[in-house]
């Protein structure tokens, strides 16, 4: 019997890749706008403007404090409310790229508050403009402090996008769900599941433990 | 006077002791006896291995071989209880390490109490006695991070003597220090000394070597290069090494 | 736009809505008490010296780590059957939640026994404490404050997370959104209204955390969520 499911599961292999590409794509495409995204929100976030300050704040903590799920159902179904067509691949992009800006902002707003002030002020006394001093003296130091989390929240992002095969996209948890109904050994198939993600989330994982290792050499932290 | 005959046992035996971290021999060959009641001061550069030796006497450090032999029992030796044996012995770090989550009285009570089994009560009074004694009295219920560096210390001091220790071994106690508290915790050493409490102490305050005890050790590179009474080795040191030492650390 | 968004219906469906959310909130504190058991034992082997103990644990949290929640869900919803196991969806989702959560607990704990500086560990050494005195008496009492604000942290991940359960038919209260949503076709009104139920939760919490870390005297946790 399990060799029929084997050669049954073997022949829904170009179905798994195709929910293996998408999960992918669905993560590249909204690491790399929620990171631009995260980054731009974090500045702005610390940037002096208490209004823009306390806006941004509010809205991430309004996407924190809910289930993506929640958001996915939102911005599904209820954008199209407001005369705004969406296919599920859009609506998924928005709400992950949504997710991850609002966790890389505040990740990249710790980090710019890790800053000492001492070297805004020489910044600030040797005449750097605005945008210098946080190009040149800001940014490069706090990305030690925010490189080990960023990286930690890719990998919670790639996790993240199996919720969007409750709105029907073919990813990789949804290729599990359609395989299920025909192959019926669930332990197999999520394993399978299972191990594709852990083959694009591990190597992640591994790379976010040695920079905080090596964060946290820099910073002569002791380890134990 | 550092070479015993093998018969005779002091307090603290080293024979022929070596340690390596990795590839690198951080005890070279150390012979050295402690007497009873005895005061050695350790001293020498940073990574001599001062602390390295004492921190071998209580088995926060493992030696790799010779023989080692505390109130006549044998380090590594599997008839020796190893917890049985550290009650015996006080240890003050450099750091004081004291539980921050307890309270000074707590800090002195605490292995007492759950080690030594002593009544709680029977265990407080001491505490109390003990912290008066090393001038504290009204701290009794101050939590670490209530009390200066130098407070600290003596509370630490008190946690020690509260175990009823043989002996005490001091690991650079003054060196955390702000200055202007190094001579309230020497004042306290100096009581605990003059007692009769066998001790070691690495420390580079040459005025309390000076006062209390019997045999300054000089250690340099792992293995102890000088040893002698205060006044030999403070007023006519035998080698190049500690006489460079000593023109360090006396222009401070 | 919403410029049918129905008052009335909310509250037509609003013991709905308090059913549902009483729903989360105990299966996310039963799924927390799990994972908080499941934690200290993963915790527990990984402290261990031998290796033994180590590597499943190392093993199992990597392997929790590196997949999705809900395809471990699945995992158990359309796997425990086959192996004989038939339970409610309920108790499925729990275990899910648990098994989950536990491996982010483990860490958790594991750090801030790690936290505590080998000077403590010396100390009660030095004054001839047993392991187990060591960590009762010194580790533990100091571990235990540190791990607070970032366990509260993953109650509020959880309670989020409570939200896949859904998916497998349990009545919890993002159901009673999709309920509404697909009865009478009112999403806006059903995940509009869960929303501001999670975030009642979420708020909840996160004061909690605020408060306990002043409680504790610790700087102000860095959210973990």
């Amino acid at each position: 019997m399990i060799w029929q499911q084997l050669q049954s599961l073997a022949g829904s292999y170009p179905l798994a890749l195709r929910g293996l590409g998408m999960t992918v794509m669905l993560s590249l495409i909204s690491l790399v706008l929620g990171t631009a995204l995260g980054f731009g929100l974090g500045i702005l976030r610390t940037g002096g403007n208490r209004l823009i300050s306390s806006v941004i704040g509010a809205w991430v903590d309004l996407i924190r404090g809910t289930p993506f799920l929640v958001q996915i159902f939102l911005i599904f179904f209820i954008l199209p409310e407001f005369g705004i067509e969406l296919d599920a691949f859009t609506a998924g992009i928005i709400a992950l790229t949504n997710l991850a800006a609002c966790f890389i902002c505040e990740i990249v707003a710790a980090g710019i508050r890790s800053v000492p002030t001492g070297q805004v002020e020489a910044a600030l006394a040797s005449g750097l403009s605005r945008w210098q001093r946080m190009r040149q003296v800001v940014l490069p130091q706090a990305m030690r402090i925010v490189l080990p989390p960023l990286v930690g929240q890719y990998v919670l992002l790639i996790k993240d996008s199996s919720v969007v095969s409750a709105i029907g996209l073919t990813d990789l948890t949804r290729v599990g769900w359609l395989v299920v109904q025909r192959v019926p050994n669930g332990l197999l198939v999520f394993f399978l599941v299972g191990v594709g993600y852990f083959i694009v989330c591990y190597p992640l994982i591994m790379l976010a433990r040695r920079l905080e290792r090596r964060m946290g050499a820099a910073h002569g932290e002791v380890q134990l | 006077m550092t070479n015993p005959s093998p018969t005779k046992t002091g307090m603290i035996d080293f024979r022929g002791v070596n340690k390596w971290f990795g590839a690198l021999n951080v005890l070279k060959d150390i012979t050295l006896s402690v007497e009873p009641r005895e005061v050695v001061v350790v001293c020498g550069p940073s990574g001599s291995g001062k602390s390295t030796l004492i921190r071998c006497i209580n088995g926060l450090e493992t030696i790799k071989d010779g023989d080692l032999i505390v109130d006549g029992q044998r380090l590594g030796d599997p008839a020796t209880n190893m917890a049985q044996l550290r009650t015996e012995i006080g240890f003050v770090f450099q750091s004081f390490n004291l539980y921050p989550h307890k309270t000074a009285l707590e800090n002195v009570t605490l292995a007492p109490i759950h080690v030594r089994k002593i009544p709680r009560a029977e265990a407080e009074q001491a505490g109390r006695d003990l912290l008066a004694k090393v001038g504290l009295a009204d701290k009794v219920n101050a939590y670490p991070s209530q009390l200066s560096g130098g407070q600290q210390q003596r509370v630490a001091i008190a946690r020690c003597l509260g175990m009823r220790p043989k002996i005490m071994l001091f690991d650079e106690p003054t060196s955390a220090l702000d200055p202007e508290m190094i001579s309230e915790v020497l004042d306290v050493m100096v009581a605990v000394a003059e007692e009769g409490m066998t001790m070691m102490v690495v420390t580079h305050e040459m005025g309390f070597a000076r006062k209390v005890a019997q045999r300054v050790v000089f250690m340099d590179a792992g293995a102890i290069v000088e040893s002698g009474t205060p006044e030999e080795f403070f007023s006519a040191p035998k080698t190049d090494r500690s006489r460079a030492f000593l023109s360090k650390i006396l222009r401070h | 736009m919403l410029e049918n968004f129905s008052f009335r219906t909310i509250i037509e469906y609003l013991p709905l809505f308090g059913q549902g959310l009483i729903t989360t909130v105990w299966l996310s504190a039963l799924s927390f008490a799990g994972a908080l058991a499941v934690g200290i034992v993963l915790a527990a082997m990984n402290l261990q010296r031998s290796q033994l103990f180590r590597i499943p644990a190392k093993a199992y949290i990597d392997a929790v780590r590196a997949t999705p929640l809900l395809a471990q869900l699945y995992f158990l919803y359309f796997g425990l059957p086959r192996l004989g196991f038939v339970l409610p969806e309920l108790v499925v989702g729990i275990l899910a939640l648990s098994l989950n959560s536990g491996a982010y607990i483990a860490e958790i704990i594991r750090a801030g026994i790690l936290s505590i500086p080998r000077g403590q560990v010396e100390a009660g050494v030095a004054s001839g404490m047993t392991y187990v005195q060591r960590m009762r008496l010194v580790i533990l009492p100091q571990a235990f404050k540190v791990t607070i604000p970032p366990l509260l942290g993953q109650a509020i991940v959880l309670v989020k997370d409570s939200a896949l359960l859904s998916l497998i038919s349990v009545s919890e209260l993002t159901r009673a959104g999709q309920l509404l949503a697909s009865d009478r076709f009112m999403p806006a009104e059903g995940f509009i209204t869960i929303a501001a139920f999670y975030l009642l939760l979420y708020y909840c919490l996160k004061g909690l955390a605020g408060l306990s870390s002043r409680w504790l005297g610790l700087q102000p946790a860095r959210s973990s969520t």
